[in-house]
């Protein structure tokens, strides 16, 4: 684990910039956590104590732990979804707290469960919305939907209602809508809940293509049975506190 | 410049997410138009039945009423908006919201789109029924100026929604006394009857709101109806609520969504 300087100040995209290739020129790690601690309520113990974390561009890492170790907490201030209570969160330099909307178009998480969808809204409504929100330039709206339909083979159910789709299937759209935005960090809460191998194998493809352009992932679950291959760093949640897995 | 148009696309994204769900559901507007048919047909015969006074004839308390009703449907409205916020929130998509880059304060307003434009389309149908079937008398020279005056009336009426929208962020639930303002509203708004038949102390309240200017403005250039007070005076009631308290609702909106990434409720329902 490294440690980085909160000082560390990077360029975030512009919003119509092209993200295709992400940089790979030297300077701030991926995604950085350091000192993070975060409790539920005064009293008691902390469920991240003094947590430091760097994802390096082009990585992949994973995170496992028991059920309320508090890795979903983790991937939720990673995210930007909830403050800590100390620490310093930052992707390529940027703070949630400095720019919200940058930090947003950096990182990009799935979150576990099976929520966060419309359930009478189609598939390509779901990435139509969801590229929208990101804010992507109007010239990459609709070669981005397709790319994502075509990437995780939702043609047959592009035009399906979600309260028509099953379990897998849904969390194969939740996967998609992750990825759509071509974040530069993709964090993952329990991705492979309800996929079969095939949504499990385009999952990992999507994954090592994020690392091969530069991002970086981190995959949290409790154990790593069914991890793909290539992971670069694997560690342990435990009483609040990363341990080397 | 591009970050203006993406987030305006982000606008219109969020109107016809709203729009396909509402269509989706294939008798909801049907039973809306029903239902409207059924209050105009209600208070049509109420005004055959009693003499309110004030009004020369039956026909002009019906043009008032009918004007009040319309009126109502758009005040729901705007208080539905935190019923929205919960709905999203216990879906999970109010995360999705946060989480990008169009972000929770926006989204949430962009939310409003849909329903009140809706509402804004129901309304003028119940007046084109109440016209069609019940022979209201439009005053034509002056119902295009309804339009602008809609538009001020909803900017006026907005940051009430918005800032009911803050308190279901922070306490999670959606009715925190909106049916009760819905309910006093049109009864110092003089949506069914005119204020002057309220005690003293009640009229005073009614013309401290933008519910009561934005009626009787609409009705005059609707329906002709004699104002209660100077038409510059009321615009001036309704632009000074839109521009000091939309502000005020937009900010307290961010607070809240502030507060609950700090308390961590956010994600809570």
């Amino acid at each position: 684990m490294t440690l980085l300087a909160p000082t560390a100040v990077a360029r975030a995209p512009e919003a119509d910039e092209p993200r295709g290739a992400i940089s790979a020129a030297p300077g701030p790690p991926a995604l950085a956590l350091l000192r993070v601690s975060k409790r539920w309520r005064s009293g008691l113990a902390p469920v991240l104590d003094d947590v430091s974390l760097t994802l390096e561009r082009g990585t992949r890492t994973w995170i496992g732990g028991r059920n309320g170790v508090g890795k979903t907490t983790l991937l939720r201030v990673a995210a930007g979804l909830i403050e800590p209570e100390r620490g310093w969160v930052g992707a390529r330099g940027i703070t949630p707290r400095e720019n919200r909307a940058r930090y947003q178009r950096l990182v990009s998480l799935l979150a576990a469960g099976d929520r966060g969808l419309y359930a009478r809204l189609s598939v390509r409504a779901h990435l139509d919305l969801c590229v929208r929100l990101a804010m992507m330039p109007r010239a990459r709206l609709r070669p981005g939907v397709e790319r994502a339909i075509d990437t995780f083979q939702l043609s047959q159910l592009a035009e399906r209602r979600v309260d028509r789709l099953s379990m897998g299937q849904r969390q194969r759209l939740r996967v998609a809508m992750t990825f759509l935005p071509e974040p530069h960090v993709v964090l993952l809460d329990e991705p492979l809940t309800s996929l079969d191998t095939e949504g499990a194998a385009l999952l990992a493809e999507a994954s090592r293509e994020v690392q091969v352009r530069g991002g970086a992932v981190l995959w949290c679950s409790p154990d790593g049975d069914r991890l793909p291959e290539g992971f670069d760093a694997r560690w342990l949640l435990e009483r609040g506190r990363l341990e080397a897995a | 410049m591009s970050e203006l148009r993406a987030a305006g696309r982000a606008y219109l994204a969020v109107a016809r997410r709203d729009l396909l769900v509402f269509r989706s559901y294939r008798a909801r507007f049907f039973s809306q138009a029903a239902s409207t048919l059924f209050s105009l047909t209600l208070f049509y015969y109420v005004s055959r039945l009693v003499h309110v006074r004030g009004f020369s004839s039956p026909d002009a308390y019906y043009a008032f009423v009918v004007v009040g009703l319309s009126l109502l449907g758009v005040i729901y409205s705007c208080f539905a908006i935190p019923t929205l916020v919960r709905q999203e929130l216990v879906a999970g998509t109010f995360e999705r919201l946060i989480l990008s880059p169009f972000g929770a304060v926006r989204g949430v307003i962009a939310m409003t789109l849909f329903p009140l434009l809706y509402a804004a389309v129901l309304a003028a149908l119940s007046l084109a029924l109440a016209c069609a079937v019940f022979g209201l008398q439009l005053h034509w020279e002056t119902v295009a100026l309804s339009i602008p005056l809609m538009g001020l009336a909803l900017l006026s009426f907005l940051p009430f929604g918005l800032l009911f929208a803050a308190l279901t962020i922070l306490i999670k639930q959606e009715s925190v006394g909106t049916t009760w303002v819905v309910a006093v509203l049109s009864l110092i708004g003089g949506l069914y009857f005119p204020l002057s038949l309220l005690p003293h102390w009640l009229q005073v309240a009614g013309r401290l709101q933008p519910f009561t200017p934005a009626t009787a403005v609409l009705r005059h250039v609707l329906v002709n109806s004699p104002l209660t007070e100077p038409l510059g005076l009321s615009l001036l009631k309704l632009s000074a609520c839109a521009a000091l308290l939309l502000p005020v609702s937009i900010l307290t909106l961010a607070a809240a969504v502030r507060a609950g990434q700090r308390r961590a409720t956010i994600i809570e329902y």
